[in-house]
């Protein structure tokens, strides 16, 4: 049996992409089981999904905690967790990025396989989802499944859901994808701190009452403190605002979803730590004087 | 002369930089809730308390220990935000404290789960301000169709498939229902349409009674479009008559705001992916419900 638990964020498709890969090793003739992870969160947040596959029946249901694989849909995700964790000394992480594998670096020196799926995928199907993409690398770098069975889940799976053209067009997003995995080592050193919890016992709570905003151990808790929570991390595409244009006018500030707009000087001043790309302020400015950019980030 | 007809409003220009809706809270990218939420504390002020059931804005904006509300939030159940806010406010005013009490909901707690609580409310003319903010099924949940969900659009409970294609009722009326209770103020509004917006927050403010604002929330995830088109599908559901911008005082229209050209809701339903296997039977029937909305609210036909 081998196991593998994908990392993405909300609307990337991890999930998705967890039962493909479950339906192509069924299509090889294999047992696959296959669910998601996640909590009470958004699209753009963190979700896990697993993937077991054996040539017997699976009769464990748990979580995967031990896994052989480790894929990462979003790379900014290996900034904030050690998507490490847990994984077999001999397995290995995918990760999409633009960076070779030699390149990446992680909490500790491990098989390592890197794809430019969000390239791919914005050039094949014209969205910056990567789950289909992710499929055709992870074939390419385990070894373990036919990259044909894959495209043929791909079509069945996403072909009854978005159509039988976007079907295929993500079939083809994973062949490329296959084509153009590269598998390296990547380096070590990368540390991370244990996350921190604020775990008030009874007698620290006013029963009823407001706590206002407390500074703890696992920082700003209470009213406003939200905005410790960096979502800056979530976007594809940085709006990129052109102050000789800008005149100004508060629009962009009125929609910007995040408020991680404001008028400095009367021009308007992005705060990337919170603008999850969404693309509003591009879409409304009546003077076009914001361009959404494809991020690049190193 | 009020500070109205002065023309001292607030306007974009003015509208202050305080945020009481902080960056960080973890509502999907494109999600129109919190710029409704953002710029309505922006004139509501620091002197609010909060109150949301059960609905997406609770958990993007409050998720254990972390809050993006710089006022005073509650939580409760999803059925009873109208009498909630009506405790709240009556303990607040034998304290002498003068502040505005706000009830949020989305429209499953609106339409649905919480109408009793709000018509009972209404018709004691509470002194609150109820907020529906309106994305036209449970999206929270994942997508359930709503009473508020319009016809023909897919959720999950509501597929397009073999024997049915979407929800087969029209959208509930909610406002109509608000203002038949003969409330000192029934306002609906479009983040769209920025001036209109601000001025019906400001002018709710500043009145004593029920107060119930209902705002359209394109919901990106859940009527499956893309996230830089909120505001513009928002705008397209003004102009093809889908949603209608009006003011009521006591029961009677006294502003409504008639789009400069109509639009056909075809124009509406394109880019919407909850809409795509509408039939053009569909949609004639879509739009005869539209126009019928149009005939009752205007007075004239389309």
């Amino acid at each position: 049996m081998y196991e593998i638990r994908f990392h993405g964020r909300g609307g990337q498709g991890g999930r998705m992409a967890a039962e493909a890969l479950a339906l192509a090793a069924f299509l090889e003739g294999k047992y696959a089981v296959s669910f998601p992870f996640f909590g009470a969160e958004r699209r753009g947040a963190p979700v896990r999904a697993f993937t077991r596959i054996d040539d017997k029946k699976i009769r464990i249901k748990t979580q995967i905690y031990e896994p052989d694989y480790v894929v990462v849909l979003d790379e900014t995700l290996i900034e904030t967790e050690d998507v490490l964790e847990g994984l077999k000394p001999d397995g290995m992480v995918i990760i999409n990025t633009q960076k070779k594998p030699e390149e990446v670096k992680l909490s500790r020196s491990v098989r390592c396989a890197t794809i430019d799926a969000t390239t791919i995928a914005l050039e094949t199907i014209g969205r910056a989802i990567t789950n289909t993409a992710i499929l055709g690398a992870i074939s390419r770098a385990t070894g373990k499944i036919g990259i044909d069975a894959i495209e043929k889940a791909i079509i069945e799976k996403f072909g009854a859901r978005l159509g039988k053209e976007a079907g295929e067009k993500n079939a083809i997003a994973a062949r490329k994808a296959y084509e153009k995995t590269i598998v390296g080592i990547a380096k070590a050193g990368k540390k991370f701190e244990g996350k921190k919890q604020w775990l008030p016992t009874v007698d620290e709570l006013p029963l009823g009452g407001s706590i206002g905003t407390l500074q703890t151990e696992a920082g700003l808790v209470g009213i406003g403190s939200f905005s410790e929570n960096k979502t800056g991390g979530w976007r594809v595409f940085m709006p990129v605002v052109d102050e000789q244009r800008c005149t100004g006018c508060k629009i962009c500030w009125f929609y910007c979803p995040e408020g991680a707009i404001k008028m400095v000087d009367n021009k308007a001043k992005i705060n990337y730590d919170y603008c999850k790309g969404c693309g509003i302020c591009e879409n409304e400015c009546p003077f076009k004087a914001i361009e959404m950019k494809r991020e690049v980030r190193i | 002369m009020d500070k109205y007809e002065r023309g001292e409003r607030m306007n974009l220009k003015n509208l202050p930089d305080d945020e009481y809706f902080t960056p960080g809270h973890t509502a999907c990218p494109g999600c129109a809730a919190p710029i409704i939420v953002r710029n309505m504390m922006k004139i509501l002020g620091k002197d609010t308390v909060i109150y949301t059931p059960a609905n997406c804005l609770l958990v993007f904006g409050g998720t254990y220990p972390y809050i993006a509300w710089k006022v005073p939030y509650f939580h409760e159940a999803f059925e009873n935000t109208g009498s909630s806010i009506s405790g709240a406010a009556r303990a607040l005013k034998k304290q002498g404290k003068k502040v505005t009490v706000v009830g949020i909901a989305g429209d499953g707690g609106t339409y649905d789960i919480g109408i009793q609580a709000l018509s009972g409310a209404a018709e004691r003319n509470e002194d609150v301000i109820y907020v529906c903010y309106d994305n036209e099924a449970y999206m929270n949940t994942g997508i359930q169709r709503s009473g508020s969900t319009p016809y023909g659009a897919e959720t999950t409970t509501t597929p397009a498939g073999k024997k049915i294609l979407g929800k087969l009722r029209h959208k509930k009326d909610m406002a109509e229902i608000m203002r038949a209770h003969d409330i000192p103020y029934v306002a609906t509004a479009s983040i769209s349409h920025i001036a209109d917006f601000l001025k019906k927050v400001e002018k709710m403010k500043n009145i004593e009674g029920f107060r119930y604002f209902h705002v359209l929330s394109p919901c990106p995830t859940g009527w499956r479009y893309d996230p830089s088109k909120t505001v513009e599908i928002a705008r397209k559901a003004v102009d093809s008559g889908m949603w209608t911008l009006y003011e009521a005082e006591y029961g009677e229209i006294t502003n409504i705001y008639k789009p400069k050209k109509k639009i056909p809701v075809e124009e509406y339903i394109r880019g919407q992916g909850r809409f795509r296997h509408m039939t053009p039977e569909m949609i004639e029937e879509l739009q005869r419900w539209v126009d019928r909305k149009w005939e009752r609210l205007y007075g004239e036909k389309p």
